[in-house]
């Protein structure tokens, strides 16, 4: 279960830092034009995220 | 010991204004989540929704009088500290302080009294007008005030005669060069602090197993808005950057780190440098090697300039607007980070029993706050030695006031400020630790426009004044 929990918070850090990793790039090193397409991606990834998974009603 | 008053004048008005951010920060953000928590209230009907509004206006409402009160005295300081600077940029900047009165104070002043005590006493839909007022002012607000700061980092549409600024073109004087970058990245910055402190309430509720419904409601929100903003602040704030380079390259050199004219090709990207500016040198610097040249210049070998570049009379001083932009930069990759593991754990299902990710949440309550005051840091004292940024310097602006004077006020500032803040922690910690209210809605959402004009009355929920009369008669 502890393994579990630790594999978990590991999974949840690993997206996070990709993430900003993947963003920060973009935006600092491709330039306006593809730093627009990052952010639309971004952004609209993040809304169906958060639409399609409405974890409020689930038990924890 | 001898005292500067220009530096006595600057350290006051340092205080003073730092005090004063914090407050319309947070009253710009939670302005419009309250009207978008009554909107989704008056289309949900949900009570929920309601709840969640009550709790964060009586937050709202004791930060807006703190920001209202901090930001008169900046006007009075003006005259105070910097009289110079208000005799000479009076022309440009004193009609547009005249403008937020009118159009901003005057239209939250208005509608202020109807949005925290009229939620029984008018109908939904009118109250969620006043809502909507209070919003748009603080954004008015805003916007006049930004117009005024980006004029003095980037000023234009003045000439100079005789010592005296006189505007030429108006349009120049609002629309300056940064102040379309500068307005969003600022609206963005107090609405992400909202959402920060949105989320890390509902998830010290978590933790605590209390108000469970209240608190996975505020984090969804928090959690969600955080996200989609800190992508659209790191844009702007890229963009911004980029126009800052153009209009004022030492503040972008000091910001870097770097002192030689172009720096070592690859750059490194400096994460913690201990500058000596009277050798203009790094007695010791630490950063990312090649860094530097991919972000900055987009290259793998390019060259960064250095503060050298600017005469050394006008830099300004390295370590505050370096550390200042670091403390951003970074605070904006956490939140960043924050923003990404939420949106995991959301698709995990597991975003509310995390208790790791909302202790994080709980510590990221005041990262808004923290960055939003870093930024200002960097727009500030990276500006120096200038007032208005290539007109008038800062050593040339302050009042003939002996440095004493100033002391004394400032200690007088500090006392009062002092009150405030501890006042302000402890009603604001003693509604967190109470939570929502059970709250009923006495305004129910009737649908109609009509009847939303209508008054209610107080003691008797739901119920038209005009049926009450009929009753009474």
């Amino acid at each position: 279960m502890r393994n579990r929990n630790h594999l978990h918070r590991f999974h949840s850090m690993s997206a996070a830092l990709l993430g900003v990793f993947f963003f920060f790039a973009i935006i600092g090193v491709f330039g306006l034009r593809w730093a627009i397409t990052a952010l639309a991606g971004f952004v609209l990834g993040a809304v169906v995220v958060c639409v399609a998974f409405p974890t409020e009603d689930v038990e924890s | 010991m001898k005292l500067d008053p220009s530096i006595v004048a600057r350290i006051q008005f340092a205080f003073t204004v730092s005090f004063h951010i914090i407050f319309p920060t947070m009253s710009i953000g939670l302005a419009s989540f309250l009207a978008v928590i009554e909107a989704l209230w008056l289309k949900t009907k949900k009570p929920i929704y309601l709840e969640i509004y009550k709790f964060w206006l009586s937050i709202f409402s004791m930060g807006f009088g703190i920001g209202v009160v901090t930001g008169i005295v900046l006007s009075f300081e003006f005259g105070l500290g910097f009289s110079r600077f208000a005799q000479m940029a009076g022309p440009a900047i004193g009609p547009l302080i005249a403008l937020e009165v009118l159009t901003a104070f005057f239209l939250e002043a208005g509608f202020l009294g109807i949005m925290l005590f009229g939620l029984n006493r008018v109908g939904p839909k009118l109250h969620f007008f006043a809502t909507c007022m209070v919003a748009i002012g603080t954004l008015l607000s805003a916007s006049w005030i930004l117009s005024a700061n980006s004029w003095m980092q980037t000023p234009a549409g003045v000439a100079i005669q005789g010592g005296h600024l006189t505007v030429v073109s108006w349009r120049h004087v609002l629309v300056n060069p940064s102040w379309l970058y500068r307005l969003p990245h600022m609206v963005t910055a107090a609405y992400l602090t909202a959402s920060f402190m949105v989320a890390g309430v509902g998830a010290w509720y978590l933790l605590r197993g209390k108000h469970q419904h209240f608190a996975r409601r505020t984090l969804a929100l928090g959690t969600a808005f955080a996200t989609v903003l800190i992508a659209a602040q790191v844009f702007i704030g890229d963009i911004l950057y980029g126009t800052m380079l153009k209009h004022q390259p030492s503040k972008m050199q000091a910001a870097e780190g770097f002192w030689e004219k172009q720096s070592q090709s690859p750059a490194p990207y400096l994460w913690f440098i201990v500058p000596d500016q009277n050798n203009q040198r790094n007695r010791f610097q630490l950063g990312t090697p090649y860094l530097g040249s991919i972000w900055l210049t987009h290259s793998l070998d390019g060259r960064v300039e250095g503060l050298k570049n600017t005469p050394r009379d006008l830099q300004p001083r390295m370590g505050m607007v370096f550390y200042a932009f670091r403390i951003m930069y970074c605070s904006a990759m956490v939140m960043f980070a924050v923003g990404v593991a939420s949106l995991w754990l959301r698709f995990r299902g597991t975003l509310f029993s995390s208790r790791w990710f909302l202790w994080i949440l709980v510590f990221m309550t005041p990262s808004g706050i923290v960055a939003t005051l870093a930024g200002w840091y960097v727009a500030e004292t990276g500006r120096q030695p200038w007032v208005i940024y290539g007109i008038l310097k800062t050593a040339d602006a302050i009042s003939p006031v002996p440095a004493p004077a100033l002391w004394s006020t400032l200690v007088a500032f500090v006392c009062v400020y002092a009150v405030f803040i501890t006042a302000f922690l402890i009603f604001t910690l003693r509604i967190i630790r109470r939570g929502p209210s059970e709250v009923h809605s006495y305004a129910e959402a009737s649908g109609s426009l009509k009847n939303a004009f209508r008054p209610y009355v107080l003691d008797s929920p739901g119920r038209l004044l005009t049926t009450n009369i009929t009753q009474r008669s």
